[in-house]
């Protein structure tokens, strides 16, 4: 099979997507109550101010003349402007978007680094002494169920106390100062490995629980190769190909999800630009925010897709 | 005498499944020699696997040894540690699966597996040197295909070469054809012949189609309810069984019937045991059946020159036969 056929379903299928999720975005956000002339003039603003406002924005148009502008506008590579600063929102997102990189790639490799390890440790214990309920099985489940904000607000607690060698909150740029900057990066990369910690501990576990039980690692085994080899020759690949479908979903999650944390932690990215976006009803800056962070998740789930193939030959893309 | 190259006596196997035990030997015994072809045939569930994966300690977790004794090569394999084990099965043991194309790694390519099998990093005639010998050609493409490029026959090639590839004595084939296709199933047959011969070491197949691997080898194990119920060479037993399920098993498979027309099955299904049998197992189904077979559990014996578990042997050898001896 050629790339391209392998990958033209999945390009209309994040087409369509996209469009979903531009009509959800933007409805949801004219749901909402209040509106930026609210923000702007405070509470007792008049209806000629608003009208005026209104105008300004193209806000007293019909929803759908609204929304297909909005969408014509993208399609010519403009993604609006911010109201309250006036500035084209894609700078602004570019801008903000290598820190919450930074951080997402902090978060991957901690998780990466501890999960699926554990994963395959707990994976193969479980394997050979049939014992189900193993460290694996705990992490798994806790992590999973601790929430962002909870995790996030005790290490700030904790941290703010102790500093130790971390710091909560005062970004510094990565160019200024390496050191500074992980000072305070580390903390929020901490809290938003730990769900990925889980996932990636759980999916590998299982997915070794289920690799091991396959006829080719007996036929290994059957062989007289050590525990050692299996495990490095059969066991890692095979069970690498689920898990390579999680983490980019998780990657995904990420780049564009990290709000929370990222206002927790006051960390200057895309998240907490949305975040503050949203507080102001500054439609644009939310509108592109969310649609270019789906794209974002959807492209990498699209690569996952590729690796996946390259990863597992049965799903037979010609290289 | 020297010791036998496999002594496995009185075996008692279950699986533990949830709520009871499967008990899938119940009391096999069986002595395998260096240098010969041994046949174990008998219907699904008849304990065949379970036998075969014990001689290499390669059950399944939920597998237990509840009595008796395995000794492959000297090894105790009951009792031996990992490092013994993997020591056995590196050097003395090679298995055949049933179907080939799941007992590679789906993820590596052919020359790598059979490289690995090898031990490492063999040179590249070496390797085309082994493919030959398990009579696939065309190597070069062979060993960069993934497992599922190959058809199943080529697979299963593959799969033999790697069984071979350390010189085992005692090569063990689980329904090696069962999942090929008919054609090609008589010469993937006379190719393990063939590797065993020009090896010297002695070849196990396991299978539920006794005229075809009775073609094949020295002497026949007939399974029955998790025992060896006939054991001898295949010109004595395929002549003249002495017990009632060999019998069976040959008029099912008579070999004269024509294409299209169906088997007579062996009326009844094979029993299910959860603990030792205290009759004879096969009973229920037997036409030679008397009330000592219902309460008495029947000993191997010699007989005529073969061992046979059946407190009817007599009766059996000296009845009149219908669709027996055709094609031998
Ligand atoms: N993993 C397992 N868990 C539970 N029971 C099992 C397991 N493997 C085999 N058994 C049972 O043990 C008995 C013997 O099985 P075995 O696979 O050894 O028979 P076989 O002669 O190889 O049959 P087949 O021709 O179907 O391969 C059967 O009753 C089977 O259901
Ligand atoms: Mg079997």
């Amino acid at each position: 099979m050629r790339l391209a056929t392998y990958l033209l379903p999945r390009v209309l299928a994040a087409l369509v997507t996209l469009l979903g999720v531009s009509v959800l975005v933007f409805l949801s956000l004219r749901l909402l109550p209040g509106g930026y002339a609210d923000i702007l003039l405070g509470p007792f603003v008049t209806p000629e101010a608003r009208a005026v406002i209104a105008q300004r924005y193209g806000l007293d148009q019909p929803l759908v003349v609204q929304y297909l502008r909005w969408v014509w506008a993208m399609l010519g590579g403009d993604f609006g402007v911010s109201m309250v600063t006036q500035r084209p929102v894609i700078d602004e997102l570019l801008r903000r978007a290598p820190v919450t990189l930074q951080l997402a790639l902090i978060a991957l490799v901690l998780a990466l680094a501890v999960g699926y390890p554990l994963g395959v440790l707990s994976g193969v214990r479980a394997a050979s002494r049939r014992k189900r309920r193993d460290f694996g099985r705990v992490i798994g489940a806790m992590g999973a169920s601790v929430p962002d904000f909870v995790l996030g607000s005790v290490l700030i607690f904790v941290f703010s106390v102790w500093s130790l060698w971390f710091r909560v909150g005062g970004y510094v740029p990565l160019g200024v100062d390496p050191v500074g900057n992980l000072r305070t990066m580390l903390l929020p990369g901490l809290t938003l490995s730990v769900f990925g910690v889980a996932l990636i501990l759980r999916t590998t576990r299982d997915a070794v629980l289920r690799v091991m039980t396959e006829p080719h690692i007996t036929a290994a085994v059957a062989r007289g190769a050590s525990p050692g080899a299996i495990i490095r020759r059969h066991i890692l690949r095979n069970a690498a190909i689920p898990v390579v479908t999680v983490v980019a979903t998780y990657f995904g999650f990420l780049l564009g999800g990290a709000v929370i944390v990222e206002v927790l932690f006051s960390v200057p990215g895309v998240g907490l630009y949305i975040f503050n976006g949203l507080l102001n009803r500054d439609y644009a800056i939310v509108q592109a925010g969310v649609l270019l962070a789906a794209m974002v998740f959807i492209t990498i789930n699209m690569l996952a897709d590729v690796l996946y193939a390259l990863i597992d030959p049965r799903v037979g893309v010609s290289r | 005498m020297t010791a036998p190259l496999v002594d496995i006596a009185d075996l008692v196997i279950g699986y533990d499944t949830g709520m009871r035990q499967v008990r899938a030997l119940d009391g096999a015994s069986l002595r395998i020699d260096e240098d010969e072809t041994l046949a174990i045939v008998g219907e699904s569930g008849s304990g065949k696997t379970t036998l075969g994966m014990a001689a290499g300690r390669l059950l399944p977790p939920e597998a237990k040894v509840i009595g008796g004794s395995i000794h492959v090569a000297g090894v105790d394999v009951t009792r031996a540690d990992d490092e013994a084990l993997r020591r056995l099965r590196h050097d003395k043991l090679g298995f055949v699966f049933q179907n080939p194309t799941t007992a590679l790694d789906p993820t590596l390519r052919i020359g790598r597996q059979v490289a690995l099998a090898m031990g490492g990093r063999p040179p590249p005639e070496a390797i085309a040197e082994l493919l030959s010998r398990a009579e696939l050609n065309e190597s070069e493409r062979i060993l960069r295909a993934f497992p599922h490029e190959l058809s199943g026959g080529m697979a299963q090639r593959v799969v033999i070469a790697m069984a071979i590839a350390r010189r085992p004595h005692l090569l063990i084939a689980d329904e090696p054809t069962a999942s090929l296709d008919a054609s090609i199933r008589e010469k993937v047959m006379s190719t393990l012949g063939r590797l065993r011969a020009e090896s010297g070491a002695s070849l196990v197949i396991l299978s539920h189609d006794l005229r075809m691997v009775a073609r094949h080898a020295d002497r026949v194990a007939v399974m029955y309810g998790g025992r060896i119920v006939e054991l001898g060479s295949v010109t004595r037993v395929m002549q003249a069984p002495a017990h009632p399920y060999t019998r069976a098993l040959l008029t099912a498979a008579a070999g004269n019937e024509r294409p299209g027309e169906r088997l007579c099955p062996i009326p009844g299904t094979p029993p299910i045991l959860e603990s030792r049998c205290e009759a004879c197992a096969y009973a229920d189904r037997c036409a030679f059946r008397e009330t000592r077979c219902d309460t008495e559990r029947p000993e191997a014996r010699p007989f005529l020159g073969r061992e046979v578990v059946c407190h009817r042997a007599e009766a059996v050898i000296g009845a009149p036969t219908q669709a027996r001896q055709e094609d031998r």
